[in-house]
């Protein structure tokens, strides 16, 4: 099998990381909530994961970096912390579920700042629009999940920086695989999951916070037991009950992999990879490719279809020729209605740093007897 | 042996604490509060050597960690506070 699908989740991890949370599984306890060895030793890797995060993401304050069980989670910590109903939420035309879903839900005033695909100065003018009828939270993704559009959230985050209006970024599909620098950003919050480019175990994600943030669950924290409202203070605030400190000593080995690795490299080898499979594909007939001419509006995972298929009959039959991918609106309609391709969906491509050039020629080869078939 | 305790806010706070004292060169070992000192229930403390108090609060206002309360062990057992 020929794994494609890492906008999903990672399938291949370091080796380290299986070991790290195989060891804690048998050896570590709940952090905080005792001070036998175990329990001490939890801790210790619990502060080490955040103390890695913190430097990876520049987070001047390891207790901001705040463990979840994955982007979903955090990024309805975020939402529900800053959005109330009827706020004015802008957001872009490139957003998952995870963050329009909670919005619907809370019925705020939802204002979409749609832009083309692959035209990151038509969104960032997108974003410019709507923020001047009036914001009160703008959301946004850093990467397309769904089309690997990198959005420019330097700038979409300057802008609110300027107008004063809160941003969140979901960083889902640009952790661990694009440089990210949250104090830069001025960011109230960036939520991420472990288990894709940070290449932890599933049931992992982060959230940094740079503002107070409301809980969503409340419970015991190992601290100020005696009081009856969560403590006032980070990471504890949204930490309530037991850690996964199993999945939290396997995420620490992917961070410590990223930097051993460096994201820049990292980064640019995926981009490589998904070059080298875009414009191949481009070159099969029948296949449309959804895939940038500009390399900085383009991270490690891209969207194709296949003229008078069904785009998940395509990935059904990839998949029994040994190619993991995924088909359909990948829980981004709204990215899909951007890109037009709502009422068909795509099949996507995502690549991590452990695919090859010769995955790639394979997959390709495969793609074009698929695509002859047809 | 006569020692401190720094209290701190949450075990993550006395971790950030006990990282920058080890980073001075201070030991210091993170430890759950005793019952008598923990405040509004559980909490943890750093443990530092008698010795080591003017410097560890040295250490902590140059980097921003402020200790809670801070304890010295009496003969008997139990703690006193010590006034910052």
């Amino acid at each position: 099998m020929i794994y494609l699908d890492s906008a999903a989740t990672t399938l291949q991890k370091p080796e380290s990381v299986a070991v790290a949370s195989a060891w804690a599984i048998n050896h570590l306890a709940s952090p905080g909530r005792g001070g036998h060895w175990p329990a001490m030793a939890a801790a210790e890797k619990a502060f080490a994961c955040r103390e890695e995060a913190a430097r990876l993401f520049h987070v001047g304050n390891s207790e901001r970096v705040v463990f979840t069980s994955n982007a979903t989670h955090g990024l309805n910590i975020a939402i529900k912390t800053l959005a109330r109903p009827g706020s004015r939420v802008v957001v872009s035309g490139y957003e998952h579920n995870a963050v329009t879903r909670p919005l619907h839900a809370l019925g705020v005033d939802l204002r979409v700042a749609r832009s083309p695909l692959f035209e990151p100065e038509a969104a960032l003018d997108a974003f410019r629009r709507e923020i001047e009828r009036g914001a009160d939270l703008v959301v946004c993704t850093h990467v397309s999940n769904a089309f690997g559009f990198i959005l420019p959230i330097e700038d979409i985050a300057a802008l609110c920086r300027e107008r004063g209006v809160p941003l969140i970024v979901d960083a889902s599909q640009s952790a661990g695989c694009l440089p990210l620098d949250f104090e830069a950003l001025g960011a109230a919050f960036m939520a991420m999951p472990g288990h894709k480019g940070l290449y932890g175990p599933q049931g992992t994600g982060l959230l940094l916070c740079g503002i107070d943030p409301a809980p969503l669950l409340e419970g015991g924290t190992g601290s100020e037991s005696r009081r009856q409202t969560m403590p006032d203070f980070l990471p504890d605030r949204l930490e309530a009950g037991t850690h996964n400190i199993a999945g939290i000593a396997g995420l620490l080995e992917g961070l410590r992999f990223l930097e051993r690795r460096g994201v820049e490299h990292i980064a640019a080898q995926e981009a490589r990879l998904i070059r080298q499979i875009g414009e191949d594909a481009r070159r099969i007939p029948g296949v449309e490719v959804f895939l940038s001419h500009d390399s900085a509006a383009q991270a490690g995972v891209m969207s194709f279809r296949i003229s008078g298929r069904d785009c998940e009959e395509v990935g059904e039959d990839l998949g029994g020729r040994g190619f993991a991918l995924r088909a359909g609106l990948h829980c981004a309609p709204l990215a899909h209605e951007s890109a037009g391709t709502l009422d068909t969906g795509t099949v996507r491509a995502s690549v991590s740093v452990f695919n090859t050039s010769r995955e790639a020629e394979q997959f390709i080869q495969t793609l074009r007897a698929v695509a002859a078939e047809s | 042996m006569l020692y401190y305790l720094i209290v701190c806010r949450s075990l993550t706070y006395a971790q950030r604490t006990a990282a920058a004292l080890e980073r001075a060169g201070i030991t210091a070992r993170v430890l759950r509060s005793p019952k008598s000192i923990s405040g509004e229930g559980c909490s943890h403390s750093v443990k530092i050597s008698q010795r080591n108090l003017p410097d560890s609060l040295r250490v902590l206002q140059r980097v921003g960690l402020t200790p809670k309360r801070v304890y010295i062990t009496a003969g008997d057992g139990s703690y006193q506070e010590v006034a910052l």
